[in-house]
């Protein structure tokens, strides 16, 4: 049903996208290729690495990895590297999921994926990126649809798996800052139209997909949308407390990857 | 030799060596040189003013000629003789100590055992013995792990289960202490295995001047023989580890031949690794590695079966105790920024339940994020401030921590955690650690194992930064903390195959007395380009401090060359890890010695009692509680030793064969300080069997050493008279003759047919 509402959206039985080429690739126009295909040009402990993958959908949701790209990355990690002492490239960096230079990013963020459309090479890339120790972060879809959309996709990558909710006594909520409440944030656009949500999701959540020995491999941020509120921290017509959040949260989910 | 020299000189060598020669004429020397001054003079000058055909040549070898054959006739009248001092007959005592131990039994090529030499030697109607009747009183005295007085060389058993020598000579000299004793003669193979060194034994007889006299049993070469020497089991160990014990084989006659080499826990095979005997006299180290996976007190048997025509096959086998410990070891890691090393590290040892992996991280300035803690106040107020708080890990880690962070306060004591309490120190590469973290000329710098040289100050992090491959030295290729693989060759084959780490910290040095386990080769980055130090260790004090100067090992789990279930990075951090607290020592520590004893053999059971601070406690209850195989239970009391602070004592004797357990609990006021465990393995013993050839070169030190003389069982006929002669005890002043030594007329002919011959040749006669 959800598959054949969706169109170009790969089976379970064929997981690839019909025509692969239609999809992300390298050298798209919306792919900064520098960015993509070039290693980042020194080393440091830190790079918040963003997940280059493919999807299905019209208009900008053809490169639906690449919102907020690389606005909303270089302000956080601009206020990550003042908030803690860690050793963070001050760039964005970009890389595919098949590219095998994903696996020297143990932090990996992904958003919009309520329009992923995974590759077999990407489900693989994935799947043994988070098998090896990889932890990647999901943030900025909405409501029932991209969720199912997500599931399925994140299903293709571990069949075996379920996503369950995080409660609020998740190491993720007080490893830097005491996070007491899950707020939802909002996207700039959407704020100034006087409401929080998008679609039908009203409420958010916080949720995660453990390895068999209880490691938390995706942190996924279903109803809120935090690289927004980085993005727009600025705004003086952006609430406070979004942003606040936002960066406290995503401080959080980097000092808990690099230590859990 | 010796025949020959008698021949020419009359008597044996020895005598020369303790007597003294002498002019026994009894003319006074003045009167005797004026006498020959009167006659040569004139004969001399009757020569010089002869002339006839001779030339000056002539004369002057003629005259020297007569003049040489002139003197040993003047010799010859002036009575040359050996002045000696001999024991008086039947007034002294002689001790003759016959080995009792099992070696004796052992079968020499000639089919014969040592201990029927031994008894046809010491048999009181042998030849030498009644000629050492004849002149001395003869005491017996049988010795093995202990020492008796015997009527009888009858009595012995040879079996006993050790050989105690110097034990032997002290009591033999105790016992006939008040009485004239000319010497001892000890009747043994030399398989001396006392843990005292036999100088010590040595010198009150040295004092006296007492000799000893050995007898040498049993073949000098070992023959064809396998033998397991040594093994090198750690005392203690955590469940789960893996160990790699080096076992010392020594082989004569086997050269190149492949054998099994099993291990046996309780009689379980648990590994069996097939080795190549070496050539004979190379000792060879074989590296064996396995896994115990079940706690409390494990019995290791290691060994090699019985070849062709072994000679002794009692000592194919070694045992040893091991206490495989489960319980939890705490190990304090400080990082001082986010890293992936911490998450990587807690991922990799996540399932060892035996290693509680504290983690201290300041996460911003002084903000500090506490991992896997025991409550909600350890290390609450950040790095600790005092020794009980730090003392209580077994291992520290510091990361990326500039040593200004410390207060000297606190680095002194982090130095005092490796040389006092026996912790391990380990300074992992970073940014802010090493050098590059100021640790130069701080209290730290002397506990490292590694040179730490300056960093360039102009340059970056960035700018230092190289890529190196790792590869294990010899002494890591087996080594427990860096043999990845069930083999040294694969191993080291794994490690070549590892994608390279990065380091900014440049350690290219070790310190004197360090050892390199990885080095790493750059294989890219700016610079020098020698050779880096990757892991490094050292002894510091009673601890031990380590080096591991990459900052990022946790690409061997995660890049793209490495599958997903690899368990190269778990297997090296998990090992690491149990290696750091392997030999750290608990503030209560007991110990057993012997470790290995046969039933009545006495034990003593030391233990060292500290506090919480690691500091020697005195005035403590300490007490010894002794289960035997049958599970009956004794408790000892322990009493402090006087001499060293914290160090209490106590002994008992096992009666019976198996593994006697000994829990050694303390306390201070009815405060526990520490509790901990030993055992003693009854049994058998082995150790008469190691090194089965006669040790002759500790016995010939023995005698030379006293003053007596070796023999070998064939020569022992020259026994009684060197013993009439250099002997102590009751002596008197014997004079013997030289003057008709055949040396003397042999040399007064030769000059004689010379000064003929050469008449005859010159025309002069």
């Amino acid at each position: 049903m959800l598959v054949a509402w969706f169109g170009r959206v790969g089976s379970a039985e064929d997981p690839a996208p019909r025509d692969a080429s239609r999809f992300l690739t390298p050298g798209h126009p919306s792919l900064p290729s520098t960015a993509v295909q070039d290693p980042p040009p020194e080393w440091h402990e830190f790079y918040f690495t963003r997940a280059a993958y493919s999807s299905g959908g019209f208009g900008r949701r053809r490169a639906s990895w690449a919102t907020d790209y690389p606005k909303a990355d270089r302000q956080f990690l601009t206020v990550l590297r003042r908030l803690t002492n860690l050793d963070a490239f001050e760039s964005e960096n970009a890389v595919l999921l098949t590219n095998p230079r994903l696996r020297d990013y143990p932090f990996l963020y992904a958003l919009e994926v309520g329009y992923m459309a995974l590759s077999p090479a990407e489900i693989q890339g994935l799947r043994e990126y988070l098998m090896a120790g990889g932890f990647l972060v999901i943030d900025d879809f909405w409501g029932t649809r991209e969720w199912l959309q997500f599931e399925y996709q994140m299903s293709l990558v571990f069949p075996e798996r379920t996503i369950v909710d995080l409660d609020m006594e998740h190491p993720v909520f007080n490893t830097f800052y005491e996070i007491e409440e899950i707020l939802q944030v909002p996207a700039y656009g959407r704020f100034q139209w006087g409401t929080t949500s998008e679609q039908d999701g009203y409420v958010p959540y916080v949720k995660g997909i453990f390895d068999d020995e209880g490691r938390l491999m995706v942190l996924i941020n279903w109803n809120t949308d935090m690289g927004d509120a980085w993005e727009w921290a600025e705004q003086p017509n952006y609430p406070l407390q979004f942003s606040t959040f936002a960066y406290q949260m995503g401080v959080n989910m980097i000092v808990y990857a690099m230590s859990h | 030799m010796s025949e020959i020299f008698e021949f020419l000189f009359k008597y044996r060598p020895i005598l020369f060596q303790e007597g003294e020669v002498s002019l026994l004429s009894p003319w006074p020397l003045p009167v005797v040189i004026g006498v020959a001054a009167i006659l040569g003079v004139p004969a001399l000058l009757t020569y010089l003013r002869a002339r006839g055909r001779s030339s000056a040549m002539d004369r002057g070898i003629l005259l020297a000629l007569r003049a040489t054959t002139l003197s040993i006739v003047f010799l010859i009248v002036m009575q040359p003789g050996l002045v000696l001092t001999s024991v008086v007959p039947q007034r002294n005592f002689l001790a003759v100590l016959v080995d009792d131990s099992r070696s004796m039994t052992i079968d020499d090529a000639d089919g014969t055992s040592r201990a029927e030499k031994a008894a046809a030697l010491a048999d009181p109607q042998s030849p030498v013995m009644q000629e050492l009747a004849e002149r001395f009183t003869l005491r017996y005295f049988r010795f093995s792990s202990s020492t008796n007085r015997v009527e009888s060389p009858a009595e012995m058993t040879f079996n006993g289960s050790a050989t105690h020598l110097g034990a032997a000579l002290s009591y033999a000299h105790d016992e006939l202490q008040g009485v004239p004793v000319s010497g001892l003669v000890v009747i043994s193979d030399g398989g001396d295995n006392a843990d005292e060194p036999i100088g010590d034994a040595l010198l009150p007889l040295q004092a006296v001047s007492l000799p000893v006299f050995t007898v040498g049993l049993g073949d000098e070469s070992p023959g064809r023989d396998v033998q397991i020497s040594r093994v090198d089991v750690p005392r203690t160990a955590l469940v789960g580890s893996s160990l790699v014990v080096n076992v010392l084989v020594n082989a004569t006659g086997y050269s190149g031949q492949t054998v099994p080499l099993v291990v046996e826990d309780f009689g379980r095979i648990v590994t069996t690794e097939n080795i190549t005997l070496p050539a004979d006299g190379q000792p060879l180290v074989a590296p064996v590695s396995f896994t115990l996976e079940t706690g409390g007190v494990r019995e290791l048997t290691f060994r090699i079966a019985g070849l062709d025509n072994e000679r002794v096959v009692e000592n194919n086998v070694r045992e040893s105790l091991i206490h495989v410990r489960d319980r939890k070891e705490k190990i304090l890691y400080f990082e001082g920024e986010p890293r992936w090393e911490v998450k990587f590290m807690r991922l990799a040892t996540r399932a060892d339940d035996n290693v509680q992996l504290v983690v201290l991280q300041r996460t911003a300035e002084n903000k500090f994020l506490r991992l896997n803690v025991d409550d909600g106040l350890e290390l609450l107020s950040g790095f600790p401030t005092t020794r009980e708080e730090l003392f209580q890990y077994r291992a520290l880690m510091l990361g990326s921590i500039e040593a200004s962070f410390f207060t000297h306060d606190q680095l002194d004591m982090i130095a005092d955690f490796v040389s006092s309490r026996g912790g391990t120190l380990m300074m992992i590469g970073g940014r802010r650690a090493l050098a590059e973290g100021g640790y130069k000329g701080t209290p730290l710098e002397d506990v490292l194992p590694v040179v730490l040289e300056e960093p360039d100050a102009s340059s970056s992090p960035t700018d230092r930064l190289v890529f190196l491959r790792a590869t294990p030295t010899p002494a890591g290729i087996n080594h427990a903390a860096t043999r990845v693989a069930g083999s040294s060759e694969a191993s080291a084959a794994r490690w070549d195959s590892l994608p390279p780490v990065s380091t900014t910290n440049g350690i290219f040095d070790l310190k004197p007395g360090a050892t390199a386990l990885l080095t790493g080769e750059v294989v890219d980055g700016p610079g020098d380009d020698r050779d880096r130090v990757i892991l490094a260790s050292q002894r510091y004090g009673k601890g031990r401090s380590v080096v591991l100067a990459v900052q990022d090992t946790w690409v061997w789990q995660m890049d793209s060359s490495i599958a997903a279930e690899d368990m190269t990075h778990e297997t090296f951090w998990r090992q690491l890890l149990r290696w750091l607290v392997a030999e750290t020592p608990d503030a209560v520590e007991a110990s057993a010695s012997p470790e290995s004893v046969e039933a009545g053999d006495p034990v003593t059971v030391t233990a060292q009692v500290l506090d919480a601070g690691f500091v020697e406690v005195n005035g403590a209850s300490v007490t010894a509680r002794v289960t035997s195989p049958d599970g009956g239970v004794v408790e000892v009391p322990m009493e402090w030793s006087v001499e060293n602070d914290g160090e209490y004592s106590a002994m008992f004797t096992p009666a019976q064969d198996g593994i006697f357990e000994v829990a050694v609990e303390a306390r201070r006021d009815s405060v526990v300080l520490g509790a901990t465990e030993s055992s003693v393995r009854v049994a058998p013993s082995g150790a008469e069997y190691r090194d089965p050839q006669q040790r002759r070169p500790l016995l010939e030190r023995v005698a030379e050493d006293t003053g007596g003389r070796y023999y070998t069982a064939d020569g022992v006929d020259e026994l009684p008279e060197d013993l009439r002669f250099t002997g102590g005890g009751v002596t008197v002043t014997e004079e013997r003759d030289l003057w008709d030594m055949p040396f003397l007329f042999l040399l007064l002919g030769g000059l004689m047919m010379a000064e003929w011959g050469y008449r005859r040749r010159r025309g002069l006669v």
